[in-house]
């Protein structure tokens, strides 16, 4: 080959991680299209004053006036609240329900199969369609629920759940859990079924209980699996916008106002995308650490 | 042989001229975007399409391509595609929403075309919510005023007349408020309000018991009057109303209107298109119109026909010409009759309208009413914050029925809120 001329042989060993690059780089591109330039144009939004934004106007002049706003702001730390109950409150529901629902259909019984397409199915439902189903159920008015509370004598007068903000609270909380327990079932049942049968066999042979073979085998075999679906359901109840808007709408009194809807709000009801930014960016941040904190101490402490 | 291929080069070159004619036909179809909610709207749609097909008639080489968009996507749906630079040619917005886009300078001032082509906007309904910066950018196409529609049969049973004052409309909403069946849940309203949904809507509802006691937002010069004795009393009304479930709880605008048109809800205040609802329902029998118990009843503008500013002058001739036939004599006297609905043009015939709307009279009379007493559900002063005092007077007005607080230290509290918002 002619000195001068530009070769790349990727068959030479030195040279064959090129090939993994190239192979790559399409993807990378690709995201940093679609990920990158709308984060950094919203990063660059957070720090200008702008009410519509488009990307042919010039530059307004940086201000951290948002970010001030945004953390001397109730509605804010109102909406971190309402997020931080929505995530204890779904993901503790999700895992418990989830978890449970995972040993039982990891059992062998007649009508397994049909018993794990029952507890899969929520989550096949779209978001929407579920959030009608729940709106029936709770409608204060006409919905199943009132009814049934009233049949069992549990309360003597309807309860408006949409106009009570702990009502409110508790009906997209159920609705989520509802939503969102699936995933967690379907994560748990491949991790159980990933721990071999050998364990729960020696356990038995040294007279271990069933709840001390859950306690010492399978939930610590299950930890890095449940350690990642933490994290995913954490995200999911951060971002998740259909369920709370078509419900609620983030109210009554902004009981159930989470960042993602003091988000859309700011953006396309009150026209103040830079400052729907500056929430966008610090909802991310916060995402960041919370999911960076979970991934590094799940697995070991528990 | 020969004779074949002869046909068969004839046959190309037939092929071919028809081609090269077709081809520029087709380079000079032109296509404009119509964006709007109403699309599927039974009435009003119809309107739009006869728009539509009469402008494809006389433009046979442009297509417009009408787009529907739900009503709560709508704002953030437009907002996207102007920011993107792709708005559509013609913009429908509604009447309190506008505004932000004009700000931006988005919509093209409309007075060189309304001079040129000698368009007489003068009475035209709603027309002056259109000027913005001393400019029209805009067409009204829609100023209502309520009607009152009841369930004559709901009320004979119970040996109530139709209301004709506050005094007696609550007192008839409270008797027919009932549990028919007798399973501890009332399933039958005396009135039907949406009190779940967005701010907009939610402040419309209440304007119906806050002008009557004769509250407004903000005066003329758009300074903010809550704080006064009749806005509390309109409050207090509306906490009346809702505190005591003479109304559905938590159910939308479209929800309610369905109920009354079913026969769950006894009266209903609402714009004209409730007409249409009640046709598809089964209490239409049973179901009169008369004009609302109050005065004045909740009017105003609804929604607006514009151009987007940043569009190819060729394509803004065109918009014009759309605007030019929708505003016509002829498609303003068939938005009376097909869309049931006052049409704004004071030159519309609307004597067809009656046959179609039987209540006719009654529109026009109630949006006279709402007109001449400057009623708008816009208040003046707070046109770019609108959602953001909608909303504000939603949420005070639902802790004021949740914490049942005073409806005078409510008052006090949106007025220090709404003089916070107009000084952003």
């Amino acid at each position: 080959m002619a000195g001068g001329r530009f070769s790349l042989d990727l068959a030479r060993p030195s040279r064959q991680h090129w090939l993994g690059y190239i192979l790559l780089a399409p993807a990378v591109l690709l995201i940093a299209a679609i990920i990158v330039y709308p984060l950094i144009v919203s990063v660059d939004l957070s720090f200008q004053n702008v009410g519509i934004a488009r990307l042919d106007q010039p530059r307004r002049p940086f201000t951290t006036a948002n970010y001030e706003r945004l953390f001397t702001s109730p509605d804010f730390w109102n909406a971190c609240w309402v997020t931080l109950k929505l995530i204890v409150v779904v993901t503790s529901a999700c895992f418990i329900l989830g978890l449970g629902t995972a040993l039982l259909v990891n059992n062998r019984f007649k009508g397994r199969s049909v018993a794990r397409l029952l507890v899969a199915m929520p989550w096949a439902v779209p978001e929407v369609i579920a959030v009608v189903i729940f709106a029936w159920i709770f409608d204060s008015s006409f919905g199943l629920m009132n009814w049934v509370f009233l049949s069992l004598g549990l309360i003597d007068k309807t309860i408006n759940w949409f106009s009570d903000p702990d009502a409110a609270f508790a009906v997209v909380a159920t609705t989520m859990i509802w939503k969102g327990y699936p995933f967690v079932s379907i994560m748990s049942l491949a991790g159980l079924q990933s721990i071999p049968e050998d364990y729960y066999a020696a356990a038995r042979v040294d007279g271990a209980s069933a709840l001390q073979r859950l306690r010492y085998i399978t939930l610590p075999c299950l930890m890095p699996v449940i350690g990642v679906t933490t994290v995913l359901v954490m995200l999911w109840i951060f971002r998740d916008f259909s369920i709370i808007y078509v419900l609620t709408g983030g109210g009554p009194l902004k009981a159930t106002q989470t960042l993602s809807i003091m988000t859309y709000e700011q953006a396309f009801s009150f026209f103040r995308m830079g400052y729907a930014s500056a929430i966008g960016v610090v909802t991310l941040v916060i995402c960041v650490i919370a999911a960076k904190l979970t991934m590094r101490r799940a697995p070991d402490n528990l | 042989m020969k004779a074949s291929i002869k046909s068969v080069l004839l046959g190309g070159l037939a092929s071919l001229v028809l081609a090269s004619t077709a081809l520029p036909a087709l380079s000079q179809q032109k296509t404009l975007k119509f964006v709007s909610w109403q699309k599927d709207e039974r009435g009003v749609g119809d309107w739009w399409a006869s728009v539509i097909k009469e402008f494809e008639a006389k433009n046979p080489n442009v297509k417009i391509e009408w787009t529907k968009v739900e009503r709560g996507a709508y704002a953030d749906t437009m907002t996207t595609l102007f920011a993107g630079g792709k708005p559509p040619e013609i913009v429908h917005l509604a009447s309190f929403e506008f505004q932000k886009f004009a700000d931006q300078g988005w919509l093209e001032d409309l007075s060189p075309y309304v001079k040129s082509s000698g368009l007489n906007l003068d009475g035209w309904a709603g027309q002056s919510a259109c000027q913005w910066k001393g400019k029209p950018v805009c067409v009204m196409l829609l100023y209502f005023g309520n009607i009152f529609a009841y369930n004559e049969e709901m009320l004979k049973k119970e040996g109530i007349s139709p209301p004709k004052n506050w005094a007696e409309y609550i007192a008839a909403a409270r008797k027919l408020t009932k549990d028919t069946n007798g399973d501890g849940i009332p399933d039958q309203f005396g009135t039907g309000h949406e009190t779940k949904g967005g701010g907009g809507q939610y402040l419309s509802e209440l304007m119906n018991y806050t002008l009557d006691a004769g509250g407004r937002w903000t005066d003329a010069n758009g300074k903010v009057t809550i704080n006064t004795p009749q806005m509390v009393e309109g409050l207090s009304r509306w906490k009346e109303v809702v505190k005591n479930s003479l109304t559905p709880r938590d159910l939308s605008a479209g929800e309610t209107r369905q109920m009354f048109a079913d026969g769950r809800i006894a009266m209903k205040l609402d714009g004209p298109w409730l007409y249409p609802i009640i046709l598809r329902g089964k209490a239409k029998d049973q179901i009169k119109i008369a004009a609302p118990p109050f005065n004045p009843p909740l009017g105003g503008s609804s929604n607006i026909l514009g151009m987007a500013s940043e569009i190819p002058a060729d394509s803004k001739k065109l918009v014009w010409d759309f605007i030019t036939i929708a505003t016509s004599d002829k498609f303003q006297s068939d938005f009376a009759t097909l869309a049931n609905s006052t049409p704004p043009s004071p030159r519309a015939k609307t004597d067809g309208a009656k046959g179609a709307t039987p209540h006719f009279d009654i529109l026009v009379q109630t949006a006279q009413a709402a007109s001449k007493a400057g009623v708008d559900r816009i208040p003046k002063g707070l046109e770019i914050q609108y959602n953001e005092f909608a909303k504000m007077i939603m949420e005070e007005s639902q802790r004021m029925i949740i914490q049942d607080l005073d409806p005078k230290a409510v008052a006090a509290t949106m007025q220090a809120k709404a003089e916070a918002i107009q000084k952003q």
